[in-house]
């Protein structure tokens, strides 16, 4: 028989940090990495050395980035491995250090995404297409918002509205890409990209580092670490694209089952959860995933947004770090760092973004291909 | 009539000429276990695994019902120059295809009906007319 992951032995985040999302820079990916690994072996008040095992997750970089970068924080000779799962890498190799810890083989493990803004190249399948080249990620959920504002008799408005509280949430964010709030008409006047899509709703994609190192109760003893601070990661689900019904959206479809999983793995209803961090890489999606998610039926999700049900404060906050809109994108570190957002929250450590009360959060990514993974963390 | 080629006869075969373009036929395949899919191919089925001889060329009409369109106003490719409108059509034989609006079509918008043709849009360098396809809305 299998089990899933909360059948396993318990498994706790017990240290996070980031290199700020930014800009592309002059700065290598080796000093980005780093600096998100150093702030999260400060975090848990442990030294390198207890690393017993590191998942690098990295989609742009090439082959083999991890040791040239980890050899400086002194070589272990530890294992290492890459993970490169599209915009879910970082989820990825989150939810395989956990597995590692979890199944017994470790006793602290860290996952760390890193990325550069480099060129995504994609093999050939031998498989001619009419117009993918003209289809980018923008132009895929372009079409879904005209999907979704048809549907449910939604605004290019209400639908930018998804910008506006999450660019508010960024402002706060010291890790953010984006640290600026913008108005409705700020969003809706930018630069149109595709469809009714400006560029203040489409994830600006940059650069930058996060790392989160997780433990078992008895790494948590042996190495002192305050288990006050400690955050159990409840459940772990991957997941990647079936058959759906002609015309179903498979970004919903596959969120829906995901997210059902985990749930019954940490055996929560979606009104148990706190705060979400979710792939809003376009603001359609945002309102797609909630739904998708369980938190209000389809086509319900403008409603919730204007009802402030959303914002840190309110019912659920949904991406209270800016999510990929306003935090940003690098890639690699993406899941990793919203595991991060979602543990200082459930410690009450997230100051003016602090959701108050915050026990249960959930965690969701997406990737072309198509992959989702889902997790849940509670106190 | 000037000689012309199609850009990707792969995908799609001509059928009867008229002066807005050729009609077209999508080279599409089905399944032993009767999942139609587009384009055409034999390393197996998405829906059931089965490959090879179970999976055998299916001609798909090019009439389908518009789920989604989005005209795309910036474009890094610059053998796409933007602006160009993007269309997600329900191909009355059960694919969804992604593909091009034709520039002279009239303006869509989910729900309507709409078709495909093969109309001219570059010449080859030995001066053929190339043929590629889009939809528009039906007449
Ligand atoms: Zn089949």
């Amino acid at each position: 028989m299998t089990r899933s992951l909360n059948d396993l032995r318990p498994v706790y985040v017990v240290g996070i940090g980031w290199h700020r999302y930014q800009n592309p820079s002059e700065t290598p990916y080796v000093a980005l990495g780093l600096t998100a690994i150093r702030a999260a072996l400060a975090d848990a008040r442990i030294e390198w050395p207890a690393v017993e095992s590191t998942y690098v997750a990295t989609a742009l970089l090439g082959m083999a980035s991890g040791r040239p970068m980890l050899r400086h924080l002194g070589a272990t000779g530890a294992p290492l491995m890459h993970v490169e799962n599209a915009s879910a890498s970082g989820s990825t190799a989150f939810r395989h250090a956990c597995i590692e810890v979890a199944s017994g083989i470790s006793d602290v493990a860290l996952a760390i995404g890193v990325d550069k803004r480099n060129p995504v190249r994609r093999a050939e399948t031998g498989i001619g297409h009419l117009a993918e080249d003209a289809i980018v990620p923008f132009t895929h959920f372009a079409l879904l918002t005209n999907e979704y504002a048809v549907r449910h008799n939604a605004t290019a408005e209400d639908i930018a509205l998804v910008a506006v509280k999450n660019h508010r949430n960024g402002a706060k964010n010291p890790n953010a890409q984006r640290q600026q709030e913008r108005t409705l008409d700020e969003v809706l006047g930018g630069k149109r990209v595709s469809g009714s899509l400006t560029s203040l709703q489409c994830t600006p994609i940059g650069e930058g580092a996060a790392a989160v190192i997780v433990a078992s109760e008895d790494g948590i003893r042996r190495l002192g670490i305050d288990a006050g601070r400690a955050i159990r990661t409840t459940a772990s689900v991957g997941r990647s694209e079936r058959v759906y019904a002609p015309g179903a959206g498979f970004d919903a479809a596959l969120t829906k089952e995901t997210a059902d999983l985990a749930l019954a793995q940490a055996k929560v209803t979606p009104g148990d959860i706190d705060i979400i961090e979710l792939h809003d890489a376009f603001t359609v999606e945002e309102l797609h995933y909630i739904e998708s998610i369980g938190l209000c039926p389809e086509g319900h999700g403008v409603r919730m947004l204007k009802d402030g049900a959303l914002d840190i404060g309110g019912q659920c906050a949904i991406n209270p770090s800016g999510g990929l809109i306003a935090m940003g994108h690098p890639i690699g570190p993406t899941g990793i760092g919203q595991i991060g957002e979602i543990v200082m929250q459930l410690r009450g450590e997230a100051g003016a973004r602090q959701h108050q009360g915050a026990r249960t959060g959930l965690a969701h990514m997406v990737g072309v291909g198509a992959v989702c993974y889902v997790h849940i963390l509670q106190n | 009539m000037q000689p012309s080629k199609l850009l990707k006869p792969e995908l799609y075969s001509a059928g009867s000429s008229d002066g807005d373009g050729a009609t077209a036929r999508l080279k599409g395949g089905r399944c032993r276990c009767g999942y139609v899919f587009f384009p055409m191919q034999t390393y197996g089925c998405e829906r059931c695994g089965s490959h090879g001889d179970a999976l055998t060329p299916y001609e798909l009409s090019t009439n389908g019902t518009l789920l989604a369109e989005a005209t795309v106003h910036l474009h890094a490719d610059k053998n796409r120059p933007a602006p160009f409108t993007i269309v997600k059509v329900a191909l009355d034989d059960g694919p969804v295809i992604r593909t091009l609006l034709a520039d002279d079509s009239a303006r869509v918008a989910p729900g309507q009906r709409v078709t495909g043709r093969l109309v001219p849009t570059t010449q080859s360098e030995s001066g053929e007319t190339v043929l590629d396809l889009r939809f528009s809305a039906a007449s």
